[in-house]
């Protein structure tokens, strides 16, 4: 991933399965409008909990998209993974390209939650009815690695696999993850995330986080970097990504979308708000060190946005202590305020919405902010257009992990 | 072959293929092709194993442990319906 390296990692597809969009396009339409879905949580179980408000994916039908040999043994979580990946793969032109060289394609994910709806099912059969009435695929069903391992079986990839379980930040880890594969060796990488907390075990399981928004009004629930944040609000979905070797994609004529260039990751412990500060501003030096680019070169900042003041005021420092007077000038975005957090997918729908915005030149606002109350550009109401040709992803997690990630617009189609 | 109502059927297990692991298989096709290996048909172990443990609540008794390593049709169906038809 080094700037001074030779080798550099393209990514070639997108795939999204999202709240405002089961498709890139769509997503993008969405976000660039600065669409909000929030909306009052629907799901069978849930109306009772004290989290009101969530991003909620409507209207996905796994059935149409996935055969229901791997649909029985799998969780939501991964139907949303299979089905971004196999979009991210038709968009990178690689549909059907694993049959005469499966080694050469890995497969990475990360997770938070697992697969939590799957879980509380055969849990009340074994409380229920007893354990002889528990499902044996409920042993693979709700672990983290579980949409690893099926998008891997699914395709017939044999590569490299891997699973980060590093919190929400994660979402940005397992893309430098995948970037390393590639640059030891392995052609492609699918990577990304998704996620599916709004199952009623699931949703009590977040009950405990104090950063959760509890605000009942959709409009009010998620409003980070003013005086009225009061939580955050959570989501479905997430996003995949197709990475791989930069001279590969240009010698198949591949569109390459943009470039990983750049990542670093640190940790300051669980709600510890204050210190992420510095966790964040040495994530971001990492990054740009990694990249070889300088401060000035930040063209957009898609921030993590996690709506508790404290953290919001530890992210506007971080960027003005690692970016310099640059980071009060950069144009900071977050558009998961339209849709909410799909934790680990957060960072992965971000990266889509980051390239997208490099593509079309077109910064998206951030749903529903505005009264900013920090020493920021945040971009409100209207999309901002401007010459994009690097952008910095950031994201935290509720345990305490911070990331960024650095993103080069690509070349383009082949030359 | 016996008579015995708790025997399991072609028809059966066609269907127990479907419930358990999203494994469509026509009870005729599945009859045909008795001796296949069930991976060819898209089960794999994990599926029969829940199999197994539909046919022992159904049943109401433990079938042998060899059941779920049974490789075909025809093995599982004579390995069961013997256990089912003789066991007490």
């Amino acid at each position: 991933m080094s700037g001074r390296g030779t080798r550099h990692t393209a990514v070639t597809g997108l795939g999204v399965v999202a709240p405002n969009g089961l498709d890139a396009d769509t997503y993008w339409k969405s976000v660039k409008e600065g669409a909000s879905v929030l909306d009052r949580i629907t799901r069978e179980g849930c109306e009772h909990l004290p989290l009101r408000v969530a991003g909620e994916v409507r209207g996905f039908d796994p059935s149409a998209l996935i055969e229901e040999t791997f649909l029985v043994q799998t969780d939501k979580f991964t139907h949303f993974a299979l089905a971004a990946a196999d979009a991210a793969l038709q968009d990178a032109g690689l549909s059907s390209s694993a049959a005469d060289s499966p080694y050469s394609v890995g497969v990475v994910t990360a997770a938070g939650s697992g697969g939590g709806e799957f879980g509380q099912r055969e849990l009340q059969k074994l409380w229920g009815q007893g354990s002889r009435f528990v499902g044996p695929y409920q042993s693979i069903a709700w672990f983290y690695a579980a949409s690893t391992g099926q998008i891997s079986i699914r395709k017939g990839f044999k590569g490299p696999c891997g699973v980060v379980a590093s919190d929400e930040a994660g979402g940005l880890d397992a893309v430098a993850h995948a970037a390393r594969a590639v640059h030891r060796g392995t052609e492609v990488v699918v990577v990304g995330a998704a996620e599916a907390p709004l199952a009623p075990y699931s949703g009590v399981c977040q009950l405990g986080y104090p950063e959760l928004s509890t605000e009942a009004d959709p409009d009010r629930a998620y409003r980070p970097f003013t005086a009225a944040a009061c939580g955050f609000v959570p989501a479905e979905g997430g996003a995949v990504l197709v990475v791989e070797d930069l001279e590969r994609a240009r010698r198949r004529d591949a569109f390459v979308r943009a470039t990983v260039a750049g990542h670093a990751a640190t940790f300051t412990g669980a709600s510890r708000w204050d210190r992420s500060r510095e966790g964040l501003a040495h994530a971001i030096r990492g990054a740009l060190d990694e990249a070889g680019c300088a401060p000035e070169e930040i063209d957009v900042v898609f921030a993590d946005a996690m709506g508790i003041p404290e953290a919001d005021r530890a992210e506007a420092l971080a960027l003005a202590d690692a970016l310099g007077p640059h980071g009060t000038r950069v144009p900071v975005t977050a558009p998961k305020t339209g849709i909410g957090r799909s934790y680990c997918g957060a960072p992965l729908l971000d990266i889509v919405a980051a390239v997208q915005a490099m593509e079309h030149g077109q910064i998206p606002p951030t749903p529903g902010v505005f009264d900013i109350c920090h020493d920021i550009d945040l971009v409100t109401a209207r999309p901002r257009p401007a010459e994009l040709r690097t952008a910095l992803v950031l994201s935290r997690g509720l345990m305490g992990s911070n990331a960024a990630l650095v993103l080069r617009r690509g070349p383009g189609p082949a030359r | 072959m016996t008579t015995d109502v708790t025997e399991v059927t072609v028809e059966e297990l066609a269907a127990l293929m479907k419930k358990a692991a999203g494994v469509t298989v026509d009870p005729q096709e599945l009859e045909r092709r008795v001796d296949t290996p069930f991976g060819e048909f898209g089960l794999d172990s994990l599926g029969l194993l829940g199999i197994v443990g539909e046919l022992e609540n159904r049943h109401g008794r433990a079938l042998p442990t060899d059941a779920e390593r049974c490789k075909s049709p025809r093995a599982f169906l004579d390995l069961v319906n013997g256990a089912l038809t003789t066991g007490a």
